[in-house]
């Protein structure tokens, strides 16, 4: 999913920081309007390098294996945070593991994180009506499961929609059968994202359900503990 | 693979390391961009001896270059080797209905030499100073401060996550999960539930002992910087080069 330096046109490039750019203004923008908003950044970095790592777990789909993206499952357990979240990784997989690039940074970002801020903005949506209560299991692993699969999906369009964008040198007819083929490629691993979304939530939601909450809610408990050691 | 290779050879002493953090990033991203916009095969040459100018300047050890150059580059030639099967219309090799087309490989060409041009100098600018420099540097040109430490706690506590997931693996295999198969993934949804707990519970032990120790209470410091004429002379040196490259093809 991530585009390298170097294949994409200037003009792409630019276009794509200049979105992320955006997206990063208002996702900075809605954070500082949450209650505490430096209480989430530790606490979104530390989940974020969590995801990260969880990145790197080969899911296998006989005879080959595969890495999720969990972009869906970030939107619902980060939400304003995601963005960030995600940009940074992308900064990291670029200047670390010379996957994606720093030129290509901006695109990447708006390919994986766009996706992840409506999936953020479902799970709320699915929180006010009471879908991702912990009790109602049932709800919860299909809003899972819709969510996953619908921010990988998004992503893939977004993704081969930036391709068709930028070679308009390759025969037209011939790159749109290739998209074709590589999108309906994609189709077992959106399901695959899609059940392992759900399976994650509902495992959170019988272990830990203030995660589901987001990660800018702390736990009420510890956030009493650090008052009355703050007061004494 | 170590997550800290950045930092190996951050500590030499060449020109590139003596520039200073904030000039070297303008200067060298600057020229990164300009060598995105090449899309003229004859000024490939010339984007490659700048970036092997470069790299000659940062007296890196070539076989760390070519190491980090290695993995992305066989995910790139998946995606290249087609260009030339997909692109133009002078067929330079026909086996049967496969023709090799030469406006194709010139794309092709560019491409790779773009991609090993831009990395090459994002190698040299990250690979010549300590990441946490990097870091300040960024803040100093404006980063968010919020973005600013979440960068920081994310390079921190990468490698205790990624020790966490080895370990998790590990204590799996030996109670002999084999995880070859679909129906395992229900565990392998335990685990990344699991690993995201832990890391949800370190981060609240590290903010509560962050809280306890004034965190928040005070601007937290965008680093010392410096520029002397040297670092200003390198800065001109490389937008110029930047501007150079973006001319030429613009008049190409």
């Amino acid at each position: 999913m991530h585009i390298a330096d170097g294949i994409l046109p200037l003009a792409v490039s630019v276009a794509g920081y200049a979105t992320t750019s955006g997206l990063t203004w208002f996702s900075l923008r809605r954070i500082k309007q949450l209650p505490d908003p430096q209480a989430g950044v530790p606490r979104a970095a530390l989940v974020a390098a969590g995801f990260f790592v969880v990145s790197w777990i080969h899911i296998p789909i006989p005879p080959t294996s595969v890495h999720l993206l969990l972009n869906g499952l970030m939107g619902i357990l980060l939400g304003w945070y995601a963005f960030p979240a995600i940009l940074i990784g992308l900064f990291f997989q670029a200047v670390m593991f010379q996957h994606g690039g720093l030129v290509s940074l901006g695109v990447n970002a708006t390919l994986i994180g766009a996706p992840a801020l409506l999936a953020h903005l479902l799970a709320q949506l699915s929180r006010q009506r009471g879908w991702l209560a912990p009790q109602r299991q049932a709800s919860m692993g299909v809003v899972g499961f819709v969510i996953g699969a619908t921010a990988l999906a998004m992503s893939v369009l977004l993704f081969f929609a930036v391709q068709l964008f930028s070679f308009d040198q390759i025969d037209p007819t011939l790159q749109r059968n290739a998209l074709l083929v590589a999108v309906v490629g994609y189709l077992p691993l959106i399901l695959i994202e899609g059940v392992l979304t759900a399976m994650v939530i509902t495992f959170l939601a019988r272990v830990q359900p203030v995660l589901l909450g987001g990660v800018a809610t702390p736990r009420p408990e510890l956030a009493g503990r650090v008052a009355s050691v703050q007061e004494g | 693979m170590s997550l800290f290779w950045l930092d190996h050879y951050a500590h030499l002493s060449s020109p590139m390391h003596r520039w200073e953090a904030r000039y070297k990033l303008i200067g060298l991203f600057a020229l990164m961009f300009s060598m995105a916009a090449v899309n003229d095969l004859r000024l490939a040459p010339v984007m490659l001896v700048l970036a092997a100018g470069c790299f000659l300047l940062s007296r890196l050890p070539l076989g760390f270059l070519i190491s980090r150059l290695r993995y992305p580059g066989f995910f790139l030639l998946a995606v290249v080797l087609l260009v030339p099967l997909m692109s133009g219309e002078t067929v330079l090799v026909q086996f049967g209905w496969l023709a090799v087309r030469q406006e194709g490989l010139g794309l092709m060409l560019v491409i790779v030499a773009r991609f090993v041009s831009i990395l090459t100098v994002s190698i040299v600018l990250f690979g010549t100073q300590p990441f946490v420099t990097s870091v300040q540097a960024m803040a100093a040109l404006g980063l968010p401060p919020l973005l600013t430490e979440m960068i920081l706690y994310f390079y921190r506590y990468l490698s205790d996550m990624a020790a966490m997931l080895a370990q998790m693996q590990r204590a799996m295999w030996l109670r002999g999960f084999q995880g070859h198969r679909l129906s395992s993934l229900p565990a392998y949804a335990t685990l990344m539930g699991s690993l995201l707990l832990r890391s949800y519970a370190q981060s609240e032990r590290v903010y509560l002992a962050m809280r306890l120790r004034g965190y928040g209470a005070a601007p937290r410091s965008r680093g010392q910087f410096r520029a002397t004429g040297y670092d200003r002379a390198a800065l001109a040196l490389a937008l110029m080069c930047a501007a150079g490259l973006v001319a030429a093809t613009w008049w190409l």
